[in-house]
């Protein structure tokens, strides 16, 4: 399975990284996702941004072992994440993941596996900035 | 033996810094670590349900045995995304 991943501190280009998509000709799924920020942190309390904090090696050691499970469980052919780092405005994206895969089952459930591990194990914290 | 110790998130907040030198007896495992690190810094031992403890970049058990110059990593819940 390919696999690529990203922690960065600038901006999602999802137009960049939609040219930069790679399949096969097995391929009969392409499942991604984006997290944005949302301006709101708790039911009443508006925020203007989110800072991000990861400790970066950590997180690219637990995304490369859930990567691996992914691979086991399902037969992915690709799977592309980004998540940004640093202080992230309102209506920006915080994540953006990939999946390819033969068919739109294991592409949905793995895309969906991987964010609810992602949230579960893979060290990075956010930190709500007020309005 | 020594052990470095990370804060990460609002740790860094409740303990005042981002890392720590410290030693540990031979033999000594996480939670006999953990144990002697609360008196250290009192507002941690609240957190320490919730708190996740890494060796390296690894989760570890509380009774994982410390060796010398290991880096421990304490903090709370993940929230990517």
């Amino acid at each position: 399975m390919k696999r690529k991943l990203t922690i960065t501190k600038q901006p999602i280009d999802e137009a960049e990284l939609l040219c930069a998509r790679e399949m096969s000709e097995g391929m009969g799924a392409v499942i991604y996702f984006l997290g944005v920020v949302r301006g709101t942190e708790a039911p009443d309390k508006k925020i203007s941004a989110i800072e991000y904090e990861a400790f970066q090696k950590m997180v690219e050691h637990q995304f490369n072992l859930l990567f691996d499970e992914m691979g086991k469980r399902w037969p992915i052919e690709s799977v592309r994440l980004v998540h940004r780092v640093g202080v992230v405005k309102v209506n920006e994206p915080s994540l953006w993941v990939e999946v390819v895969a033969p068919h739109r089952g294991e592409a949905f459930a793995a895309c969906q596996w991987l964010i609810d591990e992602m949230k579960r194990v893979v060290p990075i914290w956010k930190k709500p900035i007020a309005a | 033996m020594h052990v470095r110790v990370h804060f990460y998130s609002y740790f860094k907040d409740l303990t005042g810094c981002a890392q720590s030198e410290e030693t540990a007896a031979e033999a000594s495992t996480l939670a006999d670590f953990l144990r002697k690190l609360f008196q250290q810094f009192p507002k941690l031992a609240a957190m320490e349900k919730s708190m996740l403890v890494a060796v390296g970049v690894d989760y570890q058990p509380r009774d994982y045995v410390l060796k010398d110059g290991d880096e421990v990593s304490l903090f709370p819940p993940v929230q990517g995304g």
